[in-house]
């Protein structure tokens, strides 16, 4: 099975439409990022505290967001999370003035202002282990001497916050009674002298705005300094322009796919950033490829306009840029998909940065190169040195139709050598 | 021909034996981030200048103490920043006396003369040694309270700069408790209760006052702790007036251990070192009947009356809980912490939700390689087959040299694993195209394999190496996260190199080595 081959699409001859295309796309990106939408950072570069929340019966969004607002926790971010059956709800609030410490002792007590109201004795959704295990040693249901209460309500108390913690919040006593270790005695007294509150936490971040901001520089010049080391290998290994149309190109692609990611509201965090650079790593890796084949046949044919050699080598590895990029769309696809909610962020970055990435190595990259070389290159519009000095010169791109019957270059070089 | 075909097999399965070895069990080999497994991380902040404060005053003291001896008085010192204080004299003679003292017993100190004082300052250098110690030391004094929390493979690291450490607990789910145990500073004081005489604490430092007149005497200070009924509960606060000389601290303890006392309450039972069993008998024999207050971190935890002499062992009773007993044994065996601490970071992840993702994850991963997998041989047949095999030893490696590197496999992890994979499917498809490119130009199945793969070489190495490049710069600049990608990242392009250009090339020869030369290849 083959798709395609022996193509001979003139990708070049709309190179300045699709310049200006990219282009506006750019700034239409940039202008999302930070313009009125403004990405959403999360608490890994913001600073702040986002607890995630399960709760017994379906959570009232509004409800909530009236309790932590009168809390004095203002721009708070509540948000339903996972599956619907699973009633959990994550809450992200900014960092306090101040203070490296986070608010989640804050923001429990303002919930629990509302919810859990008029009960009384230790909140089996909220206890740790040492109130839960006191409370025990105090009721003893058991009947335990003194000496062994501790241990014995300690074990017991240890069975019930386990099974909190794996099988989430507990909606009735009864999962509670027929954990192993609970005695009837232990489960009535938990009846009469505990309660289970209306909501349990599940996870805490918390990230000092100190930490914060320093994660931030030390994502960016981590990027920063990546894109300036394939710079240099491509410039080493190739030439300089086409180094430059390489960086271009992984630029476009996260401005565009950043700027969607933006419009959509998701949360741009220290996992995001992986996505980011995953996708600059495709990105990068398409284009290399591209201009690995523009090398092997400039060496091939050097009188070749170097726009025609650029069509030749895209269409020459047409069938593997789509075959790759086919691929690799169905893994990150998937991760799309069924990758759940920590994951969506990650295939969404891919999956339109791999449509981004493929346009671009293609439409961004080459012209870029041609550009670059156009206004820099010897002759060059910016240029100080004269055409002639520099090299062998390639002549200012001017369109050559290839005459009827004339074999493309490679080939017949193929066939000399052979 | 068919020897080297037999080496470079038999490379090739050592390799993957290695990798298995390295790699398996992959419970026990591959760690789990905290973000898949559940579990604290922690980054705290050490208030070194605390450190750097204590010493700036003992060094204080100990220059007063040695112009006393020399009969040198009249000396007003102030500490007037974390490592710099002032000595001022009445007589230009005491302070050159002064300036000879302290260049015998106080290296470190660099002194200058302002007008009629000396200023002492730390010199940068020690000032370092002091602050990095007291990081160490505090790392050191977490670790053998995180010991007690019996966690596997717990990570307690200093980090590079800015006097920080990083805690990190898989699979502990109790993040207060982990708080409250490692943030306990632990400083264990014994003092002598001055007023109310029989211990006991009165209700309101205004009653402490009354009884001095207003006006506290200089050695004397005011702590308060809670106040307790019958049963143990907390009912509200209680003073106490106790001297403010400290002779025996925790530094003087030997052991320390959770116990019963005669009702079966559990207290904590404590031993001290011979010199601190010293100071001790002194203390309580000079004072019986006197309350002796223990202090902890400036809160006096309990406070009975001395009966007689006490020298080696003694014991505090504080309405504790098991729980509470069992921890402050451990933060009094461990050592005071050299300086207090804030949390910067702090993350808890459920085991649940850590599950959720991986479980989530692995569907999806699962799904995707299947489709890329049908794909691939849907689109080239038997050469498929090859593509599918290099890149399964391709994953296999790549968990052998994570097994190898005891790295950790975390979600950003989980994306250098999918862009590895995609690059591995990317160096076969590279090579199977110009393997039909030749085809089509009419080569031979032979040539076209090998013109094949030489020109698919260089293409696969450039886009490699970029990519290693840019990991390479991300693990050195990049923090946690970020450092996962890069680990996964270069592990896998590695493999990818092999994999691609080696075995799949194996692969190929093995296969052309055994049939008709004009037979087509499928592909």
């Amino acid at each position: 099975m083959e798709f395609l081959h022996d193509t001979h699409f003139d990708f070049m001859k709309y190179r300045r439409f699709w310049i200006i295309v990219s282009f506006i796309l750019v700034v239409l990106g940039l202008y999302t990022i930070f313009g009125p939408h403004k990405l959403n950072l999360g608490i890994d570069f913001a600073g702040g505290t986002q607890i995630t929340l399960g709760f017994r019966e379906t959570p009232e969004i509004d409800r909530i967001r009236t309790l932590v607002e009168q809390a004095g926790m203002r721009e708070a971010v509540i948000q339903r999370i996972g599956k619907p059956e699973e009633n959990q709800v994550n809450i992200k609030t900014a960092a306090a003035q101040g203070t490296e410490e986070g608010s989640r002792e804050r923001l429990v007590a303002a919930l629990s202002k509302s919810y859990n109201q008029g009960k009384t004795g230790v909140d089996l959704n909220q206890t740790g282990l040492d109130g839960l295990t006191q409370a025990l040693v105090r009721a003893n249901p058991d009947r335990v001497a003194p000496p062994q209460a501790g241990t014995h309500y300690a074990g017991i108390a240890e069975t019930i916050l386990k099974d909190r913690r794996t099988n989430g919040i507990f909606k009735s006593m009864d999962r509670i009674a027929r954990l192993p270790g609970v005695s009837p005695a232990v489960a009535s007294a938990l009846q009469q002298g505990a309660h289970l509150g209306d909501f349990s936490v599940l996870g805490t971040e918390n990230v000092g705005p100190q930490i914060g901001k320093e994660l931030r520089s030390q994502g960016f010049w981590a990027v920063l300094l990546s894109l300036l080391g394939m710079l240099c290998y491509i410039w080493f290994r190739f030439e300089l322009r086409f180094g430059i149309g390489a960086v271009m190109a992984s630029l476009h692609d996260v401005a565009v796919t950043l700027g969607l990611f933006t419009l959509l509201g998701f949360e741009f965090n220290l996992t995001t950033i992986a996505a980011f650079l995953t996708l600059v790593g495709y990105s990068v890796n398409d284009t290399v490829v591209i201009f690995d084949r523009m090398r092997e046949n400039m060496r091939k044919s050097r009188r070749k306009p170097l726009i025609e050699l650029m069509n030749d080598s895209i269409n020459e590895t047409l069938s593997r840029t789509i075959m790759t990029s086919g691929l690799t769309f169905l893994t990150v696809l998937s991760l799309f998909l069924l990758g759940g909610d920590v994951l969506r962020g990650f295939g969404f970055v891919m999956t339109v940065g791999i449509i981004v990435g493929t346009y671009s190595s293609i439409y961004v990259a080459s012209p870029f190169a041609l550009l670059w070389e156009s206004l820099f290159g010897p002759g060059g519009k910016w240029s100080r040195k004269p055409a002639v000095a520099a090299g062998p010169a390639r002549p200012e791109p001017t369109k050559i139709e290839p005459k009827p019957g004339e074999l493309p270059a490679r080939r017949r070089t193929a066939r000399r050598r052979a | 021909m068919k020897r080297n075909l037999l080496w470079r097999g038999l490379l090739i399965l050592a390799v993957a034996l290695v990798c298995v070895a390295l790699a398996y069990p992959p419970k026990k080999k591959i760690n789990l981030g905290l973000d898949l497994r559940g579990g604290v991380h922690l980054v705290l902040q050490v208030h070194t200048e605390d450190a750097l404060r204590a010493e700036t005053d003992s060094d204080m003291a100990r220059l007063v103490d040695q112009a006393k001896e020399q009969s040198v008085t009249g000396l007003t010192a102030t500490r007037t920043g974390d490592a710099a204080f002032t000595i001022s004299a009445a007589s230009p003679d005491a302070l050159s006396t002064v300036t000879d003292i302290a260049g015998r017993f106080l290296p470190r100190w660099q002194a200058s003369r302002q007008n009629d004082a000396l200023v002492f300052t730390m010199d940068a250098k020690s000032v370092n040694e002091v602050r990095n110690a007291t990081v160490n030391q505090a790392v050191q004094t977490i670790n053998n309270r995180i010991d007690q929390f019996g966690v596997s493979e717990p990570v307690i690291q200093p980090t590079a700069t800015g006097h920080r450490i990083v805690v990190e607990l898989p699979g502990v789910d109790d993040p207060e408790r982990v708080r409250r145990l490692i943030k306990n500073t632990a400083f264990l004081e014994f003092r002598i209760v001055q007023f109310p005489k029989g211990g006991g604490g009165v209700g309101s430092r205004e009653e402490i006052l009354a009884n001095y007149g207003g006006q506290l005497p200089a050695d004397v200070e005011i702590l308060e702790g809670d106040r307790r009924d019958q049963t143990d509960a907390v009912v509200g606060k209680s003073y106490y007036a106790v001297q403010k000389r400290r002779t025996v601290t925790g530094r003087d303890l030997r052991n320390a251990n959770p116990s019963r006392g005669q009702f079966g309450n559990p207290i904590v039972e404590f031993t001290l070192t011979p010199t601190g069993s010293e100071a001790f008998g002194q203390l309580t024999g000079q004072n019986v009947g006197s309350g002796l207050a223990i202090v902890l971190d400036g809160r006096v935890v309990t406070a009975p009356v001395v009966k007689s002499r006490i020298s080696d062992r003694g014991q505090i009773e504080g309405g504790f809980s098991q729980q509470q007993a069992q921890d402050l044994s451990t933060v009094l065996r461990s050592g005071a912490l050299p300086a207090s601490i804030t949390y910067l970071e702090e993350r808890t992840v459920g085991p649940a939700l850590g599950r959720d993702s991986i479980e989530a994850g692995l569907r999806a991963g699962i799904v995707g390689t299947l489709a890329v997998l049908v794909a691939l041989l849907g689109y080239y047949r038997l050469a498929g087959l090859n593509a599918i095999s290099a890149l399964l030893l391709n994953v296999l490696i790549l968990f052998g040299g994570m097994g190898a590197f005891h790295s950790t496999l975390t979600l950003p992890g989980i994306a250098g694993v999918i862009l590895t994979i995609g690059m591995a499917v990317d160096a076969n498809v590279l090579v199977f195209e110009r393997i039909r490119e030749e085809l089509r130009a009419g080569r031979t199945v032979r040539s076209a394999i090998d013109l094949g793969f030489d020109r698919a070489f260089t293409s696969i190495i450039d886009t490699h190496v970029t990519t290693l490049i840019s990991a390479l710069f991300l693990f050195q600049f990049g923090t946690g996260p970020i450092k996962g990608f890069a680990v996964t990242l270069t592990i896998g392009l590695i493999a990818s190199i092999f994999t691609a250009v080696f075995v799949s090339r194996w692969l190929f020869d093995l296969v052309l080595s055994r049939r008709q030369v004009q037979a087509p290849l499928s592909i």
